[in-house]
């Protein structure tokens, strides 16, 4: 039975959290489209994203499809877990 | 940082069968208190933020109903 180790889950939970500050400040900036700090605030958590993500993929292969993440060999991007059955 | 607290007094005809409710109690977001965001809002930690449900400290409603005893933390009615 194939069971995912914690960090997997850490690692699902931060990207969660960082994801969601990221359509929050969206929706914040679309009416604030001024705001300096929150658009810094915005490229930080953009890059701390793109980290987490990199983390993420190459532990447990790719997040998504159609050229959204880089696939690892054999092609694998089907494979369990899936987001329903994490 | 409470959540506002409203109370309604429902109409109550001669011909109901159950004990009448005088009072009913809704609590309302604190969004309709705040007009246009100002910057620079106290925020939550991302990890804070994704339980609380927004970003910033001023628009956190715990949202619960008044007839619901406090189970959780930090419960402001």
């Amino acid at each position: 039975m194939k069971q995912m180790p914690a960090e997997y889950y850490q690692l699902m939970e931060q990207l969660q959290a960082v994801d969601f500050v990221l359509v929050e400040l969206t929706l914040y900036l679309d009416t604030h489209d001024d705001d300096l700090e929150a658009v810094k605030q915005f490229n930080h958590y953009v890059k701390e994203r793109k980290r987490i993500k990199k983390a993420f993929e190459s532990q447990y292969g790719p997040l998504q499809q159609f050229g959204n993440s880089y696939s690892d060999f054999p092609w694998n991007w089907n494979d369990s877990p899936w987001p329903w059955q994490v | 940082m409470s959540t506002h607290l409203k109370t309604y007094h429902p109409y109550v005809s001669p011909f109901d069968p159950c004990k009448p409710i005088l009072e009913k109690k809704y609590s309302t977001p604190p969004h309709l208190y705040m007009g246009f965001q100002p910057p620079n809002l106290p925020q939550f930690t991302p990890v804070e933020a994704l339980k609380a449900g927004t970003l910033w400290k001023d628009f956190y409603d715990t949202w619960y109903s008044p007839y619901e005893k406090p189970n959780r933390g930090g419960h402001q009615s």
